[in-house]
């Protein structure tokens, strides 16, 4: 699979640069480590050597867009990026006729490992049901079948906790939490150029690193995410201090899915659900 | 540093006889940034106005909190009194310390310390709070009337006489709506067609109205004085420049097609009026009727059987006005003011399998017979059977049919019905001495000048038989029908049988009301019929400023309420279109630009596309607020992530100032 990918993926880089189609293709290169994947950004026909594409290609390449407005650019996509991309595009933060989308179908990617190469499966791949592109110019890779849907096992697990233990759970998590927003960095969704949490009048969240502060942090930042969560769980994955945000995002999307039957980023003109009215709605809240 | 002054409102003893008054005015002393507090009987008196209005002077107040009732009821009043005495109005906060307080507590202690709550919040929030200034917008002075009924004739002429220009667009190939299709009018009895038609020829005549018929409203943009609509003129097929209304051609044609104005009791040509005092008197072609326009259709597929060719109209037109290169067409036009008179429907009786579910020919509803009874009718005037044609005898009605009932998602009254059916039994034995009326009703609603009279009269001088109860099945016995119902008030089942029964099916909103009030942004109920600002005081009113309701689209009623109403929205946008400028409120939201990253979720969530695009001197596309538009309702300061959207009174910034002086006490 990878080098034929990479192949590929090498090919289309060459020839869209070399057209001028794009000024530039964000894909992945081998890190410092030998065999990690990072990002990378390919100006030049002769650098599409160091294009590569693995199990290891864990990077939501798509946040990057948003630094190219106005530049025509070409991407590799996943299937959980290539959702984000549509987010992006619905909510007008992009513009499709400067973007060449190149579509991967994911093999799912791997935990990184510190001087080895892991073979341990993301967790986001054991819930991904989009490892097929959902959007895309050209597509690398035969479409593959996708499983039954999510059971949401692990919210489920969550949830036969009560109340109080889950007080206690998420206090525990925001005491590790250092406020890096290493999360809010790493989320496609997250683009905001005056994030609230930087804002001092009004100050909705205290400066100060105190839990209470930080429970505030990312719980408003799960809410500004709610229906918009493609759930390639970049914020989980860049966390220095491994807060479980999956657990987060994942019960408001679940319950955007039971209420409104409705995935966010699945087509690049939906109007998400939160934002928009339907007069036949049910809540199933005080009906 | 501000200086802000509280004036506390005993209120009588609304407030003061469970808030303990002097106790508030004393903690309000005491507050940050506080310079002045005291108390008034009645705050709203000119007494207590006038002591405001010298303490912002005397004590150079440059902030004020008034703590007294809702600012619903007074808050214009108080605004007035602090720009009276050289304040901007918007740097006054009202606490509502009565009906968020004292009326709804009755321990004095508690309640006073709640008030003091309440007034430290509002000192918090006026501290942070900023001059705003109205602005003007220009307007154009010509209204639009959506809906040619009675409602909207009334409404033309009257805006028309006040000297304004009107569009009145109408659906139909004529105005006069269901009014033309009635007989006589309770509870007076005199000819509808009568009274309407010299209305509807001062519309065609008056010099500032423009009749547009035969086409639709299908785009609505702008705001309160500045509407911009798109009509579309649906392809008449002929030219009304020279066409007389002779009435050659509608003569000639010989496609027979059931007529809609006749509610499909008799027939019309595929070129036609829709009944003879047609305003305006002249013919369209039914496109989708007409025999050459379907030979035309073929010919373009030629599938199937070649149909035959016509085109006998154009033939015996003496002024060649058949002009069958005519196209819809979309016009858009400005105006000031809107007023939706898009009227009623009748209700489909036939969900009501009991009265046989639309299979008798002999049960119909009472607009069928209103046609019946009509000298310019399909039976012209006599009253037959629709079945065989013979003279009824036993008429059975059957009351709240589609109205009060539940069970068919109606439970409104439609208003009228008890009193056309008293017209119909009054009428009927008008038209045959030997006729019985029997009348199946809940009660009889006859509220209205001499309307009781009238219900009176149909019982008492033509024998209507009025039984108390509910029909539970009509079957067809032979040629003629069975009635089964219960007469409740003497608990026995009743049993007619009856030459013809008519349902008093109820009113509805006519169709595409929803989708009317949609691109209007006015509100609607679950029947579809439009809501007003207030029912009671602000009954022609909409929430969206400029548009105007009236009529049956709003609720259930008579002629003579629509003619009421119809003025009454008159009026209404006849004091609009006399400004040179309106002013708007300037509590409205506004965009920081710094902030907004153009993801326009606000736009989204707006009720009165009041969210335009605009692009920023560094090239970025970012929302701006339609201060004519916005309403303030602040649904876009909720949507927006970063906060770059801020409601102007109510600002985040002293919102949030109100609840942190809350927590921290």
């Amino acid at each position: 699979m990878g080098s034929d990918f990479t192949q590929q993926i090498r090919d289309k880089a060459k020839e869209l640069l070399e057209k001028g189609t794009v000024e530039c293709v964000i894909g992945y290169e081998t890190g410092s480590d030998g065999f990690s994947a990072r990002p990378a950004f390919i100006y030049e026909p002769a650098e599409v050597e160091r294009l590569v594409f693995d199990n290891t290609c864990s990077h939501n390449l798509v946040k990057y867009l948003l630094n190219k407005k106005g530049k025509p650019t070409a991407v590799i996509v996943k299937g959980c990026d290539s959702r984000s991309l549509n987010l992006l595009l619905s909510e007008k933060q992009i513009d499709r006729d400067n973007i060449f989308i190149i579509g991967v179908v994911c093999p799912g990617v791997v935990e990184w490992g510190w001087n080895n190469r892991s073979d341990q499966l993301q967790i986001r791949c054991n819930w991904c049901r989009q490892h097929n592109p959902v959007i895309y110019d050209f597509l690398v890779g035969e479409p593959v079948t996708e499983g039954p849907p999510d059971d949401f096992a692990d919210i489920a697990a969550m949830e036969t906790k009560s109340t109080e233990e889950r007080e206690a759970f998420w206090r525990e998590q925001a005491e590790h939490c250092v406020r890096c927003y290493a999360c809010r960095q790493a989320c496609p969704g997250c683009y905001c150029i005056d994030c609230f949490v930087e804002q001092l009048d009004p100050e909705w969240v205290g400066i100060r690193i105190a839990p209470e502060e930080n429970l505030m942090w990312n719980t408003i930042r799960a809410f500004h995410l709610a229906g918009r969560c493609i759930s390639c769980n970049e914020c989980e994955r860049v966390c220095p201090v491994n807060i479980p945000l999956s657990l987060l995002n994942r019960r408001i999307e679940r319950e955007v899915l039971g209420l409104f039957d409705y995935r966010a980023g699945m087509s690049e003109d939906a109007v998400a659900p939160l934002i928009t009215f339907m007069k036949d709605e049910k809540l199933g809240i005080g009906e | 540093m501000s200086r802000i002054g509280v004036f506390v409102c005993h209120c009588g003893t609304n407030i003061g006889g469970v808030v303990n008054v002097p106790e508030v005015v004393e903690a309000a002393r005491h507050m940050p940034l506080v310079a002045y507090a005291d108390a008034n009987k009645y705050t709203c008196s000119e007494v207590g106005q006038a002591s405001i209005r010298d303490a912002i002077r005397e004590q150079r107040l440059d902030r004020v909190v008034i703590a007294s009732c809702s600012p619903r009821m007074h808050e214009n009043t108080f605004r007035r009194t602090v720009a009276a005495a050289g304040l901007n109005p918007y740097l006054l906060e009202i606490s509502n310390i009565r009906e968020h307080c004292s009326w709804v507590h009755s321990d004095s202690k508690d309640a006073t310390a709640k008030a003091i709550d309440l007034v430290r919040m509002a000192v918090a929030k006026v501290a942070r709070h900023e001059s705003l200034l109205p602005k003007q917008v220009g307007l154009t002075k010509r209204a639009l009337i959506i809906g040619g009924g009675i409602t909207g004739i009334q409404a033309a002429l009257d805006i028309a006489s006040a000297g304004h220009e009107v569009v009145l667009v109408e659906k139909e190939p004529s105005i006069g709506g269901r009014m033309s299709q009635l007989d006589k009018t309770f509870p007076t009895l005199d000819c509808s067609a009568c009274i309407l038609t010299p209305k509807m020829v001062d519309v065609a005549q008056h010099p500032n109205i423009t009749l547009l018929t035969y086409s639709e409203v299908k785009e609505v943009r702008g705001f309160v004085g500045n509407f911009e609509v798109d009509i579309l003129k649906k392809a008449k097929m002929v030219d009304y420049v020279k066409c007389t209304g002779c009435g050659t051609c509608w003569q000639a044609c010989p496609e027979r097609i059931p007529s809609e104005f006749d509610m499909g009791l008799g027939s019309r040509p595929a070129i036609y009026i829709p009944f003879a005092q047609a305003v305006p008197n002249k013919p369209v072609i039914d496109i989708a009727n007409c025999r050459y326009e379907k030979y035309l259709k073929w010919k373009e597929t030629e599938e199937g059987p070649e149909p035959p060719q016509c085109r006998i109209c154009e033939g015996v037109c003496p002024t060649e006005a058949i002009d069958r290169s005519q196209k819809d067409e979309i016009i858009t036009e400005k105006f000031g003011a809107v007023v939706v008179t898009t009227g009623f429907k009748t209700f489909d009786h036939s969900v009501y399998g009991e009265y046989g579910g639309g299979r008798y020919p002999d049960v119909i509803s009472s607009l069928e017979l209103e046609r019946l009874m009509s000298a310019a009718g399909p039976t012209g005037g006599e009253v037959l059977r629709p079945s065989d044609g013979s003279h009824p005898k036993n008429v059975v009605f059957i009351q709240c049919v589609g109205s009060r009932d539940d069970k068919v998602g109606r439970p409104y009254c439609s208003k009228v019905c008890c009193m056309y059916t008293a017209k119909h039994a009054i009428m009927l034995r008008e038209h045959d001495h030997e006729v019985q009326c029997y009348v199946f009703y809940i009660d009889v609603r006859a509220g209205g000048k001499d309307f009781e009279e009238f219900a009176r009269r149909a019982q008492d001088e033509t024998g209507a038989l009025y039984l108390r109860g509910r029909v539970s099945q009509i079957y067809q016995e032979g040629k003629n029908l069975k009635v089964l119902g219960e007469d409740s008030l003497i608990g026995r089942p009743v049993e007619i049988e009856a030459d013809l029964v008519v349902l008093a099916t109820g009113m509805e909103p006519s169709d595409n009301a929803d989708l009317i009030a949609q691109k209007l942004n006015i509100s609607y109920n679950t029947y579809n019929f439009l809501i007003e600002a207030h029912p009671k005081l602000r009954p022609v009113e909409t929430q969206t400023d400029g548009i105007f309701v009236a009529g049956t689209c709003v609720g259930p009623r008579d002629i003579p309420d629509c003619v009421a109403h119809g003025g009454a929205a008159a009026a209404k946008v006849v004091a609009l279109l006399s400004q040179d400028s309106l002013t708007t409120d300037p509590l409205t939201s506004i965009v920081d630009p710094m902030k907004c990253v153009g993801c326009f979720a606000c736009k989204e969530v707006c009720p009165f596309n009041a969210i335009d695009e605009q692009v920023t001197r560094d090239k970025r596309t970012i929302a701006s607020i339609n201060e004519s538009l916005c309403k303030g309702c602040g649904l876009c300061v909720v949507a927006c992530r970063p906060g770059a959207v801020n409601l102007r009174g109510f600002t985040s910034q002293q919102l949030l100032s109100e609840v942190l002086t809350l927590v921290r006490g």
